[in-house]
């Protein structure tokens, strides 16, 4: 599941593999420029996008560490709200809006981790629900601030100034560019982070924290330090869906939209760099898909969910990945 | 040994431990000279391996003081006891299963040069892998670097908890039942490096096998029921009537 | 303060208490299944949810509510047997999150498919003609409802402490709660346990929707609510604890029927409120087994 730190294969046939793996940004990047063109309804494509980079936090730490959150609409949840308070009570520029929400979304990830990082496994899947149980209902009463039950409206971007041009964000593909920017510098950061010392720690945490805590790292802090950046990630996800939805709506915190991320995360495969988008495509078209023929799409996806969760616990990348290996 | 350097390395004082209502340790008071080997041993369920994951800073006791170099460590989470030059390897192996051999120990020594940069790539961190692939040859296992940890044979795995102990370039090291699941020629493999990995370094080792460790000690310590029953040099402790009693009729290994 | 008085106070502990017999009745479960099987069952909400539904379909077909007390259980329990047996014991030895994973997709399932049977928009249920009415407690008038669910929770509770205290199987239930390994080590057929642990753990799930039904009617997303708070329990009193949960159940209870009456919009928030502060001072909870904790 490691991938860096697996043993390089010694035969040629998958050294393409390594070599992609190498070049994953760049790879990914180039796949991201292209998917609108195969997509039928660029809008479609946006929300891939859009939780694709949700569930790419979410992997960080349920994937490469190992830890389940139930919680993480909370995180998605704050980076919407904040951003869309930035533009819709405070007048702030885009740019400006993203940011902030991402900082809202870190500072929500270091207040629910740190109340819930002492807790172990399992029992921090229920926690971390708890947690963001309690956060929906407090953005509900702040009605001054959310717009409570009917969300937060007005968020309206219209057009993108960048380097003296103008964009026009109302365009389908321009919005699906400039979310598609953002995603990419994501994956760059992802990326960094994985590779980097603290990448090798999460990994050693997840595989033998026993270990870890005698060979010198601090369990709690790395437990903690990742699920703050996971919750960047999905900030980021989070404040790109209130500029995409002009709306955000109360049932973003809901424990529905945790949920939603766990089953993109298994579908598409955890612990790979590629899998969470493979999984936020699967699980939209096929809501969008099963919608045409009936109002119930979630009991396909629940029952196509409970087969990866007994049958293929690698997801569809992580199976693709693995048969692709010798 | 300098002269400033304590002979003291480690220290217990009055050390209980209790779960719940079980009392697993009783006020153990006992001192480990450095550059020593010492082992301790005690029939199942003397309390050994309570008391050595007391001595590694596993659990704090319920009653009494640990202390490492004068300093009081009682306390100290388990984490900053590698930091302190005490390193140890489990009774279970306790390895990670999906690494390599090699980034298996490499993790070990990257503690204590970077534990949080989330940017720089770890590649770039100066001399780890060669120090680690040093390290594997030390414990004999540098052809199955590049293999997952998980593929080991027993042995091997064992060798290799080792080398990650080693990486922490520590003072004491503490070894829980390093022969445990071994056949006859793997632990002798395995204590004659341990022996040869002594050298400078002061060594507490865990064993229920008597025979075994009484050839490569300087003094061993006896625990039975919780408490310490004898403590002395191999010989000593050998001719020891208590000692003797609560081994007879004990096959020895 | 005007108007409240100590009549006041007492009542709305009260509704505190029936509030709270729910959570006890919801956690208990949860605590018995965790205890036994390690397994956090995330569609525990969801057989609390059906247990309502099963109940309405019946009074709907012309039962009585009497029937439904006996009949709401068995059919639960039942079905959580079947999902044990064919869905969760399969993960035995993946690793600790996929019976996690499994509950959580079946309650997905299971809410959808309550929801094409019965429609997402919910249900009245109709208080039982011999339970309507109030009953002057000595501090006012108190619905009599509320006092069959605190009379009923009691003696749920007394029924579980005979079988886990008096009966052989109870024996090993709580051995195994102790130590999961314990079970096997003594030659018991772990499965037929975790079978019948499943099936009581959801049976008293069910039987708590049936509970809750007259009181805040019947609606398909009233199983995810409840899982929330019911966390909120299993942190306070610990996990796998029974006293635990049925301590905190009725603290939680009481704080938010006690919040509701100074500031009603802090009621919900108020348990989480709770729930922090045991996490930072005793995140193993009240009577939990500090192992479980790092």
């Amino acid at each position: 599941m490691s991938e860096i730190t697996m043993a390089p294969s010694s035969t040629a046939s998958t050294s393409w593999l390594d070599l992609a793996r190498r070049h994953r940004v760049l790879l990914a990047s180039g796949f991201v420029l292209v998917f609108p063109l195969v997509m039928p309804f660029t809008a479609l494509a946006v929300n891939i996008l859009i939780y694709g980079l949700y569930a790419l936090g979410f992997n960080l730490l349920f994937g490469y560490l190992g830890l389940l959150s139930f919680g993480h609409a909370a995180l998605f949840g704050t980076g919407a709200y904040v951003c869309g308070i930035a533009i819709v009570h405070f007048g702030l520029p885009w740019y400006a809006a993203i940011v902030l929400g991402v900082l809202g979304a870190l500072a929500m990830a270091a207040l629910i981790g740190g109340l819930a990082i002492r807790t172990r496994g399992i029992y921090f899947a229920m926690v971390t629900m708890a947690l963001a149980q309690c956060a929906y209902y407090l953005f509900y009463q702040a009605v001054g601030w959310t717009g409570g039950e009917n969300g937060l409206r007005g968020i309206n971007v219209r057009n993108i100034n960048l380097f003296g041009l103008t964009f026009d964000f109302i365009n389908p593909l321009t919005r699906y560019y400039v979310v598609a920017a953002c995603v990419i510098a994501a994956f760059f950061m992802l990326s960094r982070i994985l590779a980097s010392p603290f990448g090798a720690v999460i990994e050693a945490v997840r595989e033998n924290e026993a270990r870890a805590r005698a060979s010198g790292y601090n369990v709690v802090a790395t437990r903690l330090i990742t699920f703050i950046l996971s919750g960047g990630f999905c900030g980021l996800a989070g404040a790109l869906a209130a500029l995409h939805l002009s709306i955000v709506p109360i049932e973003i915190l809901h424990y529905e939209t945790s949920g939603m991320v766990v089953m993109m995360s298994l579908l598409g495969g955890m612990g790979t760099f590629f899998g969470p988008f493979v999984g936020a495509g699967v699980f939209l078209l096929l809501e969008n898909l099963v919608s045409l023929w009936t109002v119930h799409w979630q009991l396909v996806v629940g029952a196509v969910f409970v087969a990866c969760v007994l049958f293929f616990p690698a997801g569809i990348w992580g199976t693709l990945l693995n048969r692709m290996k010798p | 040994m300098s002269v400033s350097e304590p002979s003291v390395i480690l220290r217990t004082t009055e050390v209980s431990k209790s779960f719940g209502k079980f009392l697993a340790l009783n006020n153990i008071t006992a001192e480990f000279e450095r550059g020593v080997i010492t082992s301790i041993i005690g029939p199942n369920g003397a309390g050994k391996s309570t008391y050595f994951n007391l001595l590694s800073g596993a659990f704090a006791p319920s009653r009494g003081r640990v202390e490492f170099e004068g300093r009081d460590v009682t306390h100290l989470p388990q984490h900053r006891f590698a930091h302190l030059g005490i390193a140890k390897s489990f009774q279970i192996t306790n390895i990670f299963p999906q690494l390599t051999v090699r980034e298996n120990v490499r993790v070990g020594l990257q503690a204590f040069v970077s534990r949080y940069d989330i940017w720089r790539p770890r590649a770039s961190l100066p001399g780890l892998v060669e120090r680690a692939d040093a390290l594997l040859a030390m414990v004999g296992l540098q052809d199955r670097r590049e293999r997952r940890a998980c593929d080991l044979a027993h042995g091997e795995q064992r060798a290799l908890e080792i080398g990650m102990a080693l990486a922490a370039n520590p003072k004491l090291l503490l070894l829980d039942e390093p022969t445990a699941g071994m056949s006859p020629e793997e632990t002798r493999v395995m204590m004659d490096l341990i022996v040869k990995l002594a050298g400078e370094r002061t060594v507490i080792l865990v064993e229920h096998k008597m025979k075994l460790v009484m050839g490569i000690s300087q003094r061993v310590m006896v625990l039975h029921h919780g408490e310490l029953l004898a403590q002395g040099t191999p010989a000593e402790v050998r001719q020891n009537e208590q000692v003797k009693r609560v081994y007879l009729g004990q096959r020895e290994h | 303060m005007a108007g409240l008085s100590f009549d006041l106070i007492a009542l709305q502990l009260f509704t505190g208490l029936a509030l709270g017999a729910i959570y006890v009745l919801f956690a208990i479960g949860l605590s018995l299944i965790f205890g036994m099987l390690t397994v956090v069952n995330f569609a525990h909400g969801a057989f609390y949810m059906v247990g309502a539904y099963v109940g309405l379909f019946l009074v709907s077909m012309g039962g009585n509510f009497w029937l439904c007390l006996v009949a709401v259980p068995l059919a639960v329990g039942s079905c959580g047997m079947l999902v044990e047996r064919f869905l969760v014991r399969p993960l035995y030895g993946r690793g600790i999150d996929y019976p996690l994973l499994l509950t959580f997709g079946l309650s997905y399932i299971m809410v959808e498919l309550v929801r094409i049977a019965f429609g997402t928009s919910g249900y009245p249920f109709d208080t039982p003609d011999l339970l309507q009415g109030a009953v002057d407690i000595g501090v006012g008038y108190f619905p009599l409802y509320r006092l069959f669910v605190i009379g009923a929770t009691a003696l749920v509770l007394l029924a579980l402490w005979l079988f886990l205290e008096r009966t052989s199987f109870g024996l090993i239930i709580r051995a195994g709660a102790r130590d999961p390994q314990i079970v096997r080590v003594l030659g018991v057929d772990v499965g037929r346990v975790w079978l019948i642990v499943f099936g009581i753990g959801t049976a008293i799930a069910g039987f708590a929707g049936l509970l809750a039904a007259p009181l805040q009617g019947v609606i398909p997303e009233m199983g995810s609510t409840i899982l929330a708070e019911a966390f909120v329990v299993t942190v306070v009193g610990g996990m796998g604890s029974i006293g635990g949960a049925v301590l905190a159940g009725l603290l939680v209870g009481i704080v938010v029927s006690m919040t509701s009456l100074f500031a009603p919009e802090m009621a919900k928030v108020s348990i989480f409120a709770l729930m922090a502060i045991v996490l930072l001072i005793r995140p193993q909870g009240f009577f939990g087994r500090a192992g479980l904790m790092s």
